[in-house]
């Protein structure tokens, strides 16, 4: 049986396509956000 | 009803629009839902939108940065499935 090792490190690309990708889901969410204020009747 | 970037759209009649620091909150009447647009860029394109021909169109002229136009088209999406943003031609339903 053949025991294959974890091989590739990760490149720097890859990391900085990752932090790009996370940048744009951050920017999304800061955007807008919704919430519902029912059941929060008493509080205004 | 899906989101459609090339169509008209503009702020709801129903909704206000109370601005914040950090950009505007808007309330729906309807839904009861309240909904936080945490930037005044978004805050003035969406006051903007019913004077251009499309969301798309809006966010081309208004968001100078090409590589956050997506994310503010992704919002106006987002708004749109709220109801804070509107067809154009959904506001005769009420005269109708």
């Amino acid at each position: 049986m053949t025991v294959t090792e974890p091989t590739a490190e990760r490149t720097a690309d890859a990391e900085v396509d990752d932090a790009a990708e996370a940048d744009q889901v951050v920017v999304e969410d800061v955007l807008v956000e919704e919430i519902s204020i029912d059941g929060m009747c008493g509080v205004y | 009803m899906a989101f459609d970037a090339d169509a008209p759209h503009r702020l709801s009649e129903r909704v206000g629009l109370r601005p914040e620091p950090f950009g505007a909150l808007a309330y729906h009447y309807d839904t009861r839902r309240l909904v936080f647009l945490k930037a005044t860029a978004l805050v003035d394109l969406v006051r903007a939108l019913e004077h251009h021909a499309s969301p798309r169109a809006a966010v081309d002229a208004l968001v100078a940065d090409p590589t956050r136009r997506p994310s503010f088209l992704s919002a106006l999406a987002s708004l749109a499935e709220s109801g804070v943003v509107e067809p154009q031609h959904a506001t005769l339903r009420e005269t109708a």
